[in-house]
């Protein structure tokens, strides 16, 4: 469990984080979410200890994050941060015997991700000859090699394809499995919702929104209404609580200011004969997101 | 934590020596230097113009030739010129309307002289090389003197007493005095043994740091280095294993070094100690100096000092390397950054090399106490004399505490300079930094 308290860090006198505070247990996937420049980076490098906080603790299962806690720990990083000279081999071996790890197990651990990756026969090129994708792959094998129980992910799914997305999301969440409390940060919404049990949306260091996402869903009224038929946005946009009214290629999607204006709607629509959809949605997460970070801009 | 420290040092160690280029640079330099201290044979084996003998044909009215022959054969054994051929002639005008270009002879006539007892004329195509010149000067002035001799009539021992040097005898007080040629020589010695390869290792000691740290930092691979050992374990580890290349390497020259000589040694069918001694005139001088006992035995009471304040010299230019590479960004700064560094060197190996012209310099001897410069002025003040053991003893003693205070707060800046990527405001964090404990 990873415990953050009260955490506050300047860069002389600009304030990068503010008082913030979140707890991750063991087996939970939390997401730490902002624009650009909202403290997310600095926030993990306070939790590994390459930056020193002004105020607050940061414990990792009761004890606070020193360079005996640092084995524990898997960190991926934002941007590359690969020897593009190495092997794919030496650049494991290197990092993993940093963790802490003895050879033998290390290259146990490489042939099976390796394998698991679909990467075996890369295991002797240099990192500058891979791809972006397989960059991706090698410095993710490099924050969970030593089985981490503390793992933070940056921006994991950067320059990785659809369908290796989704073998990363699996990954992660085999280590879920496993008890370890995994924080992660992304902008792509979909990715975070798909698996984000607990999230933070930091603005300018400080925490406007903290929560469940399920919680944090049933708290922002607003609700979604998918629309297919023979139905004008006007004649939408005249109805009480209707906010605005999307059209797109294949629906209408009307927001609605909560979900008691749902019988509105619905009195109107049933009255049209070509309906063939009529579906209520919670908002997204990119919804809520952007609905969040705008008022804290506009504050 | 020992064990990821012990893991840097030979992770950074793979990486300089388990190269192709490492490897490559030192057949090169295996080929180079073994080429350079047989260059003599290389030079001969491929000939030339160099090899023809000249012919020196003397036209002879005073009859001087028998002694122009010994004495000219004398003068060019000593210059090591045995490419001349010496031939009488009595009429030089056939010779004189062949000469051309391709010509390998000259003619000389002895002339005599009624003031100066003899003149000489050369008759040749172009200007003869320096040394042929030389011989045939020296050669005639001999001839001359002789001719002076013979007409004042003097008895073989007059002749032995004013030809003879004079007989300058010396007292000196001081049991432990040497001669100002002996101590002059004995400086020289120590740079080129000592001074002049230091200087050559320490350079590539500051750019194999610069490297490898800029390295580390644009790849961001510093992040996860340092988030999992400490920033002073990592500088330390930087610092040993760049010492133990330079070490390795200089190792490495002095086996190439031996290799050329066992070389040399089989060409010529000579000991290896004579091969040695034969590889260049300078070479042969210094061994021949350090062979004097005297300046032998201060040479090695001396040496264990000498070889704690080069140590610490290295330390300390590694330390300053690994603070300015952690402050820049990439390898084209750094390489900005590290000429103020090469700066100091080569002023330390001028003033060395300054010392034993400007004896008992008082601003000379200064320096010597300055670190970073004292290990290349130091050493040779000592071997000049200008500098006892126990100064000797207080510049290193110097050195060492710079040196933990260099590395001290100099770990104040590499903590902050590794993970700062912008260079904006960069002199404000150094500052800040060195503030914060």
């Amino acid at each position: 469990m990873i415990e953050v308290k009260h955490v506050t860090k300047y860069y002389d006198n600009f304030l990068a984080v503010d008082d913030l505070s979140f707890t991750v247990n063991d087996g939970e996937i939390f997401g730490l979410l902002g624009v650009n420049g909202a403290g997310k980076t600095t926030t993990f490098r306070m939790i590994i200890g390459l930056l020193e906080k002004n105020k607050g603790t940061i414990l990792l299962d009761g004890q606070p994050i020193d360079y005996n806690q640092t084995d524990k720990i898997g960190f991926l990083t934002e941007e590359r941060s690969l020897l593009t000279k190495l092997t794919v081999k030496e650049q494991i071996i290197y990092y993993a015997t940093l963790k802490g790890m003895k050879k033998n197990q290390i290259l146990a651990k490489l042939d099976y991700w390796l394998k698991r990756f679909g990467m075996e026969e890369t295991k002797n090129q240099k990192i500058k000859e891979l791809s972006k994708g397989n960059q991706q792959k090698i410095q993710f094998i490099t924050a969970i090699i030593n089985e981490p129980k503390l793992l933070i992910l940056d921006e994991p799914f950067t320059g990785l394809d659809p369908l290796n997305v989704d073998l990363f999301m699996k990954i992660i969440r085999e280590f879920k499995e496993k008890g370890s409390s995994i924080i992660f940060s992304s902008h792509r919404m979909e990715h975070v919702e798909l698996f984000c049990e607990k999230l933070v949306i930091l603005v300018k260091g400080k925490s406007v929104l903290q929560g469940k996402l399920t919680d944090i869903k049933k708290d922002y009224q607003k609700k979604n209404i998918h629309i297919v038929g023979n139905i004008s946005k006007e004649e939408l946009k005249q109805i009480p609580g209707v906010l605005n009214v999307l059209e797109t290629a294949q629906e209408i999607i009307v927001n609605i200011k909560d979900d008691s204006y749902i019988k509105d709607v619905f009195k109107i629509v049933r009255q049209k004969e070509s309906i063939t959809k009529f579906l209520v949605e919670d908002p997204t997460l990119n919804e809520i997101f952007l609905s969040k970070v705008g008022e804290a801009y506009e504050k | 934590m020992k064990n990821k420290f012990y893991f840097l040092i030979k992770q950074s160690l793979k990486k300089k020596i388990d190269t192709k280029w490492f490897k490559v640079a030192n057949v090169i330099l295996a080929i180079l230097l073994i080429g350079i201290l047989n260059i003599d044979r290389i030079v001969s084996f491929f000939g030339g113009d160099f090899e023809e003998k000249t012919t020196i044909y003397v036209k002879d009215s005073l009859d001087l030739f028998p002694s122009f022959v010994a004495s000219f054969t004398e003068s060019a054994s000593l210059l090591k010129a045995d490419n001349y051929e010496l031939k009488q002639i009595t009429e030089e005008e056939t010779l004189k309307n062949d000469l051309t270009a391709e010509s390998d002879y000259i003619i000389l006539e002895l002339l005599p002289d009624s003031k100066e007892y003899l003149k000489g004329h050369i008759i040749s195509f172009e200007q003869p090389n320096t040394i042929t010149e030389e011989l045939i000067r020296s050669t005639l002035t001999t001839l001359k003197t002789n001719l002076a001799i013979k007409e004042l009539a003097l008895t073989p021992e007059e002749i032995t007493a004013l030809t003879s040097s004079v007989t300058l005898d010396t007292t000196l007080t001081n049991p432990d005095a040497k001669t100002t040629e002996e101590k002059q020589t004995a400086s020289l010695g120590l740079i080129m043994i000592l001074i002049i390869p230091c200087f050559f290792l320490i350079t590539l000691l500051v750019q194999m740091i610069g490297a490898e740290i800029n390295d580390e930092k644009s790849t961001r691979s510093m992040e996860i280095i340092i988030s999992n050992v400490s920033p002073k374990i990592h500088f330390l580890s930087k610092i040993i294993a760049s010492n133990i290349f330079v070490i390795f390497q200089s190792f490495l020259v002095l086996g190439y070094l031996v290799i050329a000589m066992l070389i040399r040694s089989i060409i010529n069918h000579t000991s290896l100690a004579l091969a040695s001694a034969s590889a260049t005139n300078s070479l042969t001088e210094i061994i021949q100096i350090f062979t004097n006992q005297n300046i032998l035995n201060i040479f090695l009471k001396g040496l264990p000092i000498i070889l704690i304040l080069f140590l610490l010299s290295f330390i300390l230019y590694a330390v300053v390397s690994g603070v300015l590479a952690s402050m820049t960004t990439s390898i084209e700064d750094f390489q900005q950054l590290q000429a103020p560094l090469m700066i100091i060197l080569v002023l330390g190996y001028y003033l060395a090399l300054m010392a034993s012209a400007f004896e008992g310099s008082i601003f000379i001897k200064i320096t010597a106490y300055i670190p970073m410069l004292s290990f290349l002025i130091a050493p040779t003040l000592y071997m000049l004399g200008q500098l006892s053991l126990i100064e000797l003893l207080i510049t290193t003693s110097i050195t060492g505490a710079f040196t933990w205070l260099a590395f001290k707060y100099g770990l104040r800046i590499y903590k902050v300079g590794i993970l700062n990527y912008s260079s904006s405001k960069l002199w404000k964090k150094i500052f800040k930094s060195l503030r914060e404990k």
